[in-house]
């Protein structure tokens, strides 16, 4: 049987890197098959390349056992291939059914035929067992949604290989089963996946086969039989997988962060968040559970200075913050790792030196309350650089030219070697790979020694258990529920998260 | 009525009642204030000869910015439109005059399209130097063909119509009646007063302004309802996410900047062929740039950019029969009511320091209206302005850009 996919040679220089360097993938016909590597592996590459998105510079591509050569993704869309991208590609304020039949409209002399879409799109979706509202617009959707808005978006185009990069990052676990209840159902229906995914737990439970990269080269390919994620971890990136467990308490009596009965309204005026209280100690992890869109955001927001309070108060290591602004927040200690590097993270065309000033640019060594100091932000830059191990030929290369994990830990670093009082971490190791999730989870806990406070939000259940002491679940915009780390599993926090358990309310607040 | 409920009626029978309760509004006002202007059908004819070029040059906007290329060029290329629609109209007859003009536009559009989308020049930069080049270029053509850098001979112009039955127009010989002129002379309280305003819709109607309402229908299908307006839109939107779905953005940035200049040009000719039978330097007075702000007071919607032309066709309308100032000082005391509004609307959302600022403003505007008898002439001029400010100020969280407005595109970039 000819295989799918066969990427023979594949060869990719950015200015400064090899991407890909002599890569070769074979994907069979009808199996689901994994990608692994550290951060800047050249995983995105090597599947841009085969989206008709990046030319390579040197290779050869076969698919379904002709050679090919894309120069457009309406190349690969023609043959049979889809991608959802690491980073969404969808248009906010573009209805679901816009998005996915945009490029693939069925007309009438120009004009869209909405009904016949509508009843395709409903049949693609019944098919794969998908299920979307085509009314709804973008905006309004959560990120598991979205996603799979991206998956039929690929399927609406009749595609039967299927590119998915990083698609589990964003997802909270129970949208994760129903994500690979879906694949399984696509692979049975004789699609062929691809997918990339630094959760080596996941990649051994969905994968037939899998195929790792390390430094632009293939340095494994293998079916999964027999495959621990030790092995992964192993050939990945030479190391033990790391547990994200913190050491003995060092939590103190002195309350950093205090929120008292914190009110936020949305701009229509509904609560958001609501009589929110809760302190967090120097030298304590903080952890908040919660399906996303439950308030956390805004309860970020609030905290950061983004947003306004509508009620209460709430108290930096004894300064009243309530209505201070950001700049004053962040110079007072507070430091931020957002939800979305891409929204509120980086300037994407701005180079790194300048990224790792962003939100400590009147501070030094950055600079001072009028001017911007370059040779000490370019120093401290190349102290994360190292530290933090981003991987980039220099500084002065803009943010967009990062591997998405390696943006992530530009962020990190930047944010811990501030100094910071208080860290709010909203998903700290989204896209980091298993060795860099070590390196960032033992700055987090060195921080904490040294009496950081912090505020971690994660979908990543086990992160939550196991660097929180102490953890609270959102619901709803309230907290309905106070846990020990100790003794919870992350199915009884997937319960209180979802409702079907509770606490009576004395014990949450 | 919930908030709700209404904003489920459609927008077609939404702003017939706006547009009932402004009048309304204007009546009693000019009960009020001892002026009959506010109503008049004069009036409402010089508003639509304001806002025809205002809401062409706006609606090119719209197709531009749905596109993702912000387009203060638009004054410009509605000069263009001015100068080539005059020659053509001299050389050619009023119709081709019209579709030159509208070439005339476009080149302007293709020269923005060219400096933004393909080499990413700053969208404000190459729209402020098409600004300052259209005005140099017509005034060297202008001397190179008539010998006078700023005025042009008469151009020829097309006739103008009265509709039938409602305005009095005359079908295949049959003199229609005049409802509209025969309820306004009833003198009723507010029906006369709509029916006067309604009047100067329907008589001395030009071609062109015709044409700008039938675009409002035209342009909302094709930007929701045809691939064109789809593909126009995602490159506005997200131009990445439309270019991994296999589309040209560039082609689609380049079609909307290119209408954008002809539907600019196209006011432009309406203003030298019908409204002032000439070319003349300076008389776009600044309508491409006010098209931009009606643009931006509509939401980026053809529906709300005519609605935001003729209120500012209105106020400009209102201004120039205006000599002593006394018709636009008692549009204050309306400014006074709608602030106060937009003060009890803010209110009921909790908005507390939105509240305030309107309820500051409706004062002021108050206070100024008992305090004075007249306006300045520079009042009318810059409230088109102020009302955009308003709007962004109160609105801001509703009004809906397009979200990759004004950034650089590139392909294959991430
Ligand atoms: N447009 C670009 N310009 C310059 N360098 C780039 C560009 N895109 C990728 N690179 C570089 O190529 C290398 C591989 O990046 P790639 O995005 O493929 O990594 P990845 O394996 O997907 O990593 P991650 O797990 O972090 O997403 C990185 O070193 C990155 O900096
Ligand atoms: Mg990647």
């Amino acid at each position: 049987m000819t295989a799918a996919i066969e990427l023979i040679g594949i060869t990719k220089r950015f200015p400064g890197v090899i991407a890909n360097d002599d890569v070769n993938l074979t994907v069979e016909k009808g199996e689901i098959h994994a990608i692994c590597g550290e951060n800047g592996a050249g995983k995105s590459t090597l599947m841009k390349i085969l989206y008709g998105m990046q030319p390579a510079d040197e290779g050869r591509m076969l698919v379904n056992g002709e050679e090919v050569n894309f120069s457009t993704p309406n190349d690969a869309i023609d043959r049979g291939i889809g991608m959802v991208h690491q980073h969404f590609m969808l248009a906010d304020q573009l209805t679901v059914l816009e998005n996915i039949i945009l490029g693939a409209e069925p007309t009438n002399g120009g004009v869209i035929k909405f009904k016949e879409a509508e009843a395709h799109l409903a049949k693609v979706a019944a098919d794969y067992g998908l299920t979307i509202d085509p009314n709804d617009m973008i905006e309004s959707l959560e990120v598991g949604e979205r996603q799979r808005v991206e998956i039929i978006k690929v399927l609406y185009r009749g595609a039967e290989i299927l590119i998915l990069d990083e698609p589990t990052a964003v997802l909270v676990p129970q949208e994760v089963e129903a994500l690979f209840d879906n694949m399984r159902e696509l692979k049975a229906a004789g699609s062929t996946i691809i997918f990339i995914d630094h959760k080596l737990d996941e990649v051994l439970e969905i994968s037939d086969s899998i195929t790792v990269l390390r430094h632009g080269k293939t340095v494994a390919s293998m079916p999964n039989e027999g495959v621990t994620a030790h092995d992964l971890a192993e050939l990945m990136v030479g190391s033990e997988l790391p547990t994200p467990e913190t050491s003995e308490s060092t939590v103190t009596s002195t309350v950093a962060l205090d929120v008292r009965e914190v009110t936020v309204a949305d701009e229509d005026g509904r609560n958001v968040v609501e009589n929110i209280n809760f302190q967090i100690h120097k030298g304590e992890i903080l952890g908040i559970a919660g399906v996303e869109g439950n308030g956390q955001s805004e309860l970020i927001d609030a905290i950061i200075g983004t947003a306004d309070i509508r009620q209460g108060a709430m108290s930096l290591l004894g300064t009243d913050i309530s209505n201070m602004s950001v700049r004053k927040r962040r110079e007072l200690g507070i430091a931020y790792v957002p939800e979305d590097r891409h929204v509120e993270g980086l300037m994407l065309d701005a180079p790194l030196w300048e990224n790792a000033a962003l939100g400590h640019q009147t501070q030094s060594p950055y600079g001072s309350r009028w001017l911007i100091n370059r040779d000490g932000a370019r120093t401290q830059t190349e102290l994360i650089k190292e530290e933090f191990d981003v991987r980039t030929p220099n500084i002065d290369v803009s943010a967009h030219a990062l591997s998405g994990g390696n943006q992530q830990k530009l962020i990190i670093g930047r944010e811990l070697t501030s100094n910071p009082s208080l860290l709010i971490a909203a998903h700290p190791t989204r896209g980091i790979d298993v060795g860099a999730q070590a390196a960032v989870w033992e700055q987090i806990r060195t921080a904490r020694a040294n009496g950081l406070a912090t505020l971690l939000i994660s979908a990543d259940l086990d992160e939550l258990i196991g660097l929180s002491d102490t953890i609270v679940v959102m619901l709803r915009g309230r907290l309905v529920a106070r846990l020990a780390p100790e003794d919870v599993t992350p199915r009884d926090l997937g319960a209180y998260m979802t409702g079907a358990a509770t606490q009576n309310s004395d014990e949450a607040a | 009525m919930s908030m709700e409920k209404w904003n489920n009626i459609p927008a077609w029978i939404r702003w017939p009642i706006y547009a009932l309760l402004g009048i309304l509004l204007l009546t009693i006002v000019q009960g009020v204030s001892d002026v009959d202007r506010l109503t008049k059908v004069s009036t409402s004819r010089e508003m639509l000869r304001w806002a025809v070029p205002i809401f062409l040059a706006g609606l090119g906007g719209l197709f531009s910015e749905r596109a993702g290329v912000v387009n203060i060029g638009l004054e410009g290329m509605l000069i263009l439109g001015m100068w080539f629609g005059a020659w053509g109209s001299i050389n050619y007859g009023p119709w081709i005059g019209l579709l030159i003009g509208i070439g005339g536009g476009a080149i302007g559009g293709l020269l923005h399209a060219v400096a933004t989308v393909t080499f990413n020049v700053d969208h404000i930069i190459s729209g402020v130097a098409i600004n300052i080049l259209a005005p140099a270029i017509t005034r060297y053509l202008s001397d190179e063909v008539w010998g006078s850098p700023t005025t042009s001979p008469a151009t020829s112009t097309p006739d103008v119509y009265d509709l039938p039955i409602l305005g009095g127009g005359t079908v295949a010989g049959w003199e229609s009646p005049d409802l509209l002129l025969e309820v306004t002379n009833l003198e009723l309280p507010f029906i006369s007063d709509v029916a006067g305003l309604l009047r100067g819709l329907v008589t001395n109607l030009h071609f062109v302004s015709l044409l700008a309402i039938l675009l409002v229908p035209f342009t909302s299908w094709l930007i929701w309802r045809t691939r064109f307006g789809l593909r126009l839109r995602i490159s506005g939107e997200n131009p990445s996410a439309g270019e991994a779905q296999g589309i040209n953005i560039i082609f689609y940035k380049y079609a909307g900047v290119i209408i954008s200049g002809g539907l600019a040009g196209l006011g432009g000719a309406f203003i030298s062929t019908e409204l002032s039978g000439l070319f003349q330097g300076g008389n776009s007075a600044g309508r491409g740039f006010i098209g931009l702000a009606a643009l931006i007071f509509g939401n980026w919607r053809p529906g709300g950019v005519l609605v935001g032309a003729l209120l500012f066709g209105y106020v400009f309308g209102l201004d120039l029969k205006d000599l002593d100032g006394t018709a636009s000082h008692a549009l204050l005391l309306v400014n006074t009511v709608v602030l106060g509004a937009v003060a009890i609307w803010a209110a009921t959302k909790n908005r507390v320091a939105d509240t305030v600022l309107a309820a500051i403003l409706a004062v002021g505007a108050f206070v100024w209206w008992l305090s004075a008898d007249a306006v300045p002439g520079w009042w009318s001029n810059i409230l088109p302005y102020v009302l955009v400010l308003l709007v962004l100020v109160f609105f801001a969280q509703r009004l809906r850009m397009p979200k990759a407005l004004g950034q650089p595109y590139a392909k294959g970039g991430r």
